[in-house]
């Protein structure tokens, strides 16, 4: 399954391809977010290739960008009917016809199958049409099994070349999800298709995390009649209980180094924080007050530790360098602020808090001000995590009745569901970019 | 002169009479004085070991019965166990309706008082019972966090776990298990489901 992609010359582009140095289009840090509509004639099947094939890299590619939340998908059939028929990479473009499509950016593709091979090959174009001019173009080239995935890595550039920063389209989800008495273990792809369960043994599996290298799901499992922590592959082999004092081994967070892991675990009657390395021996506890403490989340920088303490009566975040010393309290509004989640890029911490008698997310910089509040009144929200280009937000929600995995754009923009399922999911837990 | 010798001897056997008289006197008068406190001593003795032969017969009969009594409660106790195994989780539990759970406060961890004599109440069947060990179930209601909440549970579980160490069970026999708020008894979702959802539950380990 290894992919590769090759640079596309493009010959039918008067003038010389600008490179991707190119401006950014969107600051996506900017708290009103403006999508960028961009056109998407059909895609053309070539050389006697079924028509579902480009159809099928279409449909992911189109979806993927709207998931994004950074664009406005015009799709083929909303085109007026001039440019409908329209199909493929044309041998010459001319842009100035496809302004009356409303869209700024165009993005044309095709795709061939070798029958014998059954590769796959799938070609792509974009413009500015705005500034009348090419943009990109490049070409993939893979096993047929493997189109899902190309569509990831087209979405990602184009991501790339319009924010200044790659998308996560090849990332996926670990959470749990109710299975009669018990929850197991599911990944899915960042837009929630192939999903998979990887645990497969009725117990209770709890608080599912990526091991730094995405090979493995390090999770709590009832499996001994103690909540211990395991590791299990992706394909769901190669079980290991991995950290099981008795009492709680839960929630590890790695260090950014990969060095050691930071966990819940049960000392002396109650939870403290404490730190094992990676093969699971060691501990080395953290904590030191009589609270209950929860839910370690480390800084990028691997200097602080964030979680949870109910040392001064209620459940708050707070923060601690990473011997334990140096602690201080993050949150002081409301009585109950928990699962602290630091972002990838160290500037804000998520957090589940309750107000108004529901749980939300919420977002504040790790020194205490810019309290954001991302979801609102709809269903209690919990267990917020980032995606490793901390531009988005995974958190499981009721809003629709039984919990769901949810997605927002890390402003709070643009929530949906990540699967249609019935629900029964929490926990999300977000990979790192697999490509 | 013999006049005065005999009145001599007179008054010496007057003197003996009165010497050997007055002491027999006394004696005679003092033994009469302690027989009378010694029947009243003697008495006294025989009532107190009367009674207290009565009372050990009382406490004999007493333990008798508290022995059957323990039996039976034992036997009793035993009765109400029901096994109990749970897929995905090694082992079974034994359960009883004997043994009854206790409740929390929202966020809390601290025995109220009327729980405090529902864990007495456990403690003198446990008691009774001598080897069983108990595992105590900490247990949360839906709301909260899952993560905080499976450290409120171990809380929970290891206050039930202190006050029954307070009672006189042996620390060996008790270990406790947070489970969160991942196993509700009721699976409502309002007030009255929640009261009932955090507490502990206690169970026996099978040997």
């Amino acid at each position: 399954m290894r992919r590769y992609c090759l640079p596309f010359i493009l010959l039918f582009i008067l003038g010389v391809t600008t490179p991707s140095e190119a401006r950014v289009y969107l600051d996506i840090n900017a708290p009103t977010l403006v999508q960028i509509p961009i056109v998407m004639p059909k895609w053309k099947a070539t050389d006697r290739t079924p028509t579902s094939v480009p159809e099928k890299i279409y449909e992911v590619v189109a979806r993927n960008l709207t998931l994004s939340g950074f664009f406005k998908v015009i799709d083929y059939q909303q085109l007026p009917p001039a440019l409908q028929k329209k199909e493929g990479i044309p041998e010459g473009v001319v842009l100035q016809e496809w302004m009356p499509s409303g869209g700024e950016i165009l993005l044309v593709g095709d795709a061939s199958l070798e029958p014998q091979t059954l590769t796959l090959q799938v070609r792509f174009h974009f413009f500015d049409l705005v500034e009348q001019k090419h943009l990109i173009g490049k070409q993939y080239e893979g096993p047929v099994q493997a189109l899902r995935h190309m569509a990831h890595r087209i979405s990602d550039e184009v991501v790339f070349q319009l924010t200044g920063e790659k998308g996560v389209h090849t990332t996926k989800l670990a959470y749990t999800l109710l299975q009669g008495e018990g929850k197991e273990i599911f990944i899915a792809d960042f837009d929630g298709a192939s999903l998979k369960q990887v645990t497969q043994n009725q117990s209770i599996n709890l608080s599912p995390v990526w091991t730094p290298d995405g090979k493995k799901i390090a999770f709590t499992s009832y499996l001994k009649r103690n909540p211990d922590l395991y590791l299990i592959d992706l394909e769901g082999k190669n079980l290991q209980r991995f950290s099981y004092n008795p009492g709680l081994n839960v929630s590890p967070s790695w260090s950014p180094d990969g060095k050691q892991i930071a966990l819940m675990m049960g000392m002396g009657g109650k939870s403290e924080i404490a730190l094992i390395d990676t093969n699971g021996g060691n501990p080395k506890k953290l904590t030191n007050s009589h609270g209950n403490e929860a839910s370690p989340s480390w800084s990028p920088d691997g200097k602080s530790i964030a979680f949870v303490s109910d040392r001064a009566g209620t459940p708050q975040i707070y923060i601690m360098a990473n011997d334990g010393s140096n602690v201080r309290r993050l949150t002081f509004e409301g009585n109950y602020n928990t699962n602290p989640s630091w972002s990838p890029k160290g500037d804000r911490i998520a957090f589940c808090g309750r107000g108004g008698g529901r749980f939300e997310i919420l977002t504040l910089a790790p020194d205490g001000t810019g309290l954001q509040k991302l979801t609102n009144n709809s269903g209690n929200n919990e267990s917020p995590c980032w995606s490793p280009d901390g531009r988005y937000i995974a958190f499981s929600s009721t809003r629709t009745g039984s919990s769901k995995i949810f997605i927002m754009n890390a402003n709070g923009f643009n929530q949906r569901p990540l699967t249609p399922s019935k629900g029964g999911e929490s926990s999300p837990a977000w990979s790192r970019r697999f490509e | 002169m013999f006049r005065k010798s005999l009145t001599i001897l007179i008054l010496f056997l007057c003197l003996g009479l009165l010497l050997s008289g007055c002491p027999k006197k006394t004696v005679t008068m003092d033994e009469g004085a302690l027989t009378k406190e010694e029947t009243a001593a003697r008495e006294a003795e025989r009532a107190r070991q009367e009674q207290e032969l009565k009372a050990q017969e009382e406490a004999a009969r007493k333990a008798e019965e508290e022995a059957a009594r323990k039996a039976e409660a034992e036997k009793e106790f035993e009765k109400s166990l029901v096994a109990k195994k749970t897929p995905g989780i090694e082992g079974e539990v034994l359960e009883s309706s004997l043994l009854k759970d206790i409740h929390f406060d929202f966020d809390k961890y601290d025995i109220r008082p009327q729980d405090a004599e529902i864990l007495k109440g456990n403690a003198t069947l446990l008691m009774k019972s001598s080897t069983a060990k108990i595992q105590i179930e900490g247990h949360c209601d839906e709301r909260g966090t899952q993560e905080y909440n499976l450290a409120l549970g171990e809380r929970r579980a290891n206050s039930a776990r202190l006050y029954l160490l307070s009672l006189g069970i042996a620390a060996d026999r008790i270990s406790t298990i947070s489970y969160g708020e991942e196993r509700p008894l009721d699976p409502g979702h309002d007030e009255g489901a929640w009261a009932k959802n955090r507490g502990c539950h206690f169970v026996i380990l099978s040997k």
